[in-house]
């Protein structure tokens, strides 16, 4: 299991697709330190940068590249076929992944969100956000890891979700705010650290709940999907 | 029975029909890529996306046109419309540009698209006319509804047709430029990978960062910077274009107008020529 998480770190770092990863956070914790640079009060620019771009942007994207790059890119190259073929049993394959996407994800997104919050309000505010980075985190990657099984174009799937669900629908009909991880990210954050800038929206029970069970039915969906996988060509 | 002298006539021929030029590669390059950007000729799992897409628009255009037809209020204008529905947009360009250009990367075709006398400019060319049309009919088609929808129930007759013409036609400008800005910068993003998957999060990434810039620049102290602050992100760009060229969007530009249009057309030149520059060398693989 060990090996299979340190095959799939390389994979993700040993390239240079990893420096994608780079810009998002560096980009937030410099317009952070841009306004306060120039003593605007955070209660202006705290709401787009956290959340508009932290946890809106930066957290999902990264959740996307990263979810659906530890499995989603080997079932495109077919190297999915060398790790299927080993005696390891499915599950150990998936956990591997899973834990391997989500601190990853957790750590690129956390770090520069507690930054930006620390210099927006406090250490607490930092804190909550960070917390609640990590728990978002987890789901995304749950998520993202089941889609990469799913479908062939998981990233395209993925957009759908954040673009489209927690996006434009988001906007529109307020039911879905249940059933959107960002809500939840949003909502956690909210309560350890009550600001102006967060607002939410659904109950914290609520949040901690259903990110449960994203966390969990994502990981168990996926390791079912994975049992049964078949390895088929590319789609036209 | 062969004649004497020849050992094996397996029934070689030369090509003795007519040779097509550059113009006619690129034609087919246009062609093609329009039909790809749709998923046409090609297998259902690859019309998901894009029909998904256009379907929604439509949706929204035929709920603008009903509404419009049973009160007689305008919900959605025109020009409005790019704007709203800007993340089905950008979702749109995620999806054809990787189809577009990432697959002739992965599939190793591009040597063999040069080895012909297609030149590079004339291969950025026919793609970025095919991804322009299509994200324009991924407007226009949607406004041309919204239109049918408002000029069947007017009540001024023929006159109350052409007004609606009138508005109809920068409408269609409008959506003209916003499928140049979204296909440069579509196109550019995923010329540098082969694969489509880190092609789209790229695009969404280039166009969703740029969106709370934005919002932070507006809240600076300084006039200045709140009305330089939508050149920061290519959607309130094209509104501040949209803007100084006599549209009503609602944005504070103050004497900064000409900066808008100007930065619009260099962004969109700009991102071609680096399209030109990255496709002077192709590697074979």
């Amino acid at each position: 299991m060990s090996t299979v998480a340190f095959i799939t770190a390389r994979g993700l770092f040993g390239r240079r697709r990893a420096l994608l990863l780079l810009p998002l956070p560096v980009l937030l914790i410099g317009l952070a330190l841009i306004c306060r640079a120039y003593g605007v009060s955070p209660d202006m620019w705290g709401q787009a940068v956290i959340v508009g771009l932290g946890l809106v942007v930066v957290l999902p994207v990264v959740a996307l590249i990263v979810g659906t790059g530890v499995l989603g890119s080997e079932v495109d190259d077919g190297t999915i076929v060398h790790i299927l073929t080993k005696p390891l049993p499915r599950y150990e394959i998936i956990l591997a992944k899973y834990a391997v996407a989500a601190s990853v994800t957790a750590v690129v997104s956390a770090v520069p969100l507690f930054v930006t919050g620390a210099l927006a309000g406090s250490i607490k505010l930092g804190g909550a956000l960070a917390v609640a980075a990590v728990v978002g985190a987890f789901a995304y990657s749950a998520l993202f890891l089941l889609f990469s099984l799913l479908s062939r174009r998981p990233v395209l799937v993925g957009l759908v979700y954040i673009l489209v669900w927690e996006g434009l629908l988001g906007n529109f009909v307020s039911g879905t705010k249940n059933l959107a991880i960002g809500q939840y990210v949003i909502t956690i954050a909210d309560k350890i650290a009550p600001t102006e800038i967060l607002q939410s929206t659904i109950g914290l029970t609520t949040a901690v709940v259903m990110s449960a069970i994203f966390i969990v039915a994502g990981t168990l969906a996926a390791i079912n999907r994975l049992s049964s996988f078949s390895v088929a060509g590319e789609t036209s | 029975m062969s004649e004497a002298g020849v050992i094996h006539d397996i029934g070689y021929q030369r090509y003795d029909g007519p040779r097509l030029g550059r113009f006619a590669m690129q034609q087919a390059l246009y062609v093609h890529g329009l039909r790809a950007a749709y998923g046409l000729g090609r297998s259902a799992k690859a019309k998901i996306f894009p029909w998904l897409v256009f379907g929604i628009m439509l949706l929204v255009a035929v709920i603008v046109a009903a509404i419009r037809s049973l009160t007689g209020e305008s919900v959605l204008s025109y020009l409005e419309f790019a704007g709203q529905m800007s993340f089905l947009i950008i979702f749109f360009t995620a999806i054809v540009a990787p189809q577009l250009v990432s697959r002739d990367l992965r599939a190793g075709t591009l040597p063999l698209y040069f080895s012909r006398p297609l030149r590079a400019a004339d291969y950025v060319s026919a793609k970025f006319a095919a991804m322009v049309s299509a994200i324009w009919l991924l407007l226009g088609v949607p406004q041309f509804i919204m239109f049918l929808g408002a000029a069947f129930t007017t009540k001024d007759g023929v006159k109350g047709v052409f007004n609606e013409l009138g508005d109809l036609l920068p409408g269609w400008g409008y959506s003209l430029l916003w499928a140049l800005m979204f296909a440069a910068i579509g196109l550019l993003v995923a010329s540098f990978t082969g694969k489509q998957a880190f092609a789209a999060g790229g695009i969404v990434a280039v166009f969703l960062v740029t969106t709370p810039i934005v919002g932070v620049l507006s809240s600076l102290p300084s006039t200045t910077a709140n009305q330089l602050a939508f050149l920061s992100s290519p959607m309130t760009l094209l509104a501040g274009v949209g803007q100084w060229m006599g549209g009503r969007f609602d944005l504070e530009l103050g004497r900064f107008g000409p900066i808008y249009g100007i930065e619009a057309v260099c962004l969109i030149a700009v991102c071609l020529l680096i399209l030109l520059a990255r496709y002077r060398k192709v590697a074979s693989l």
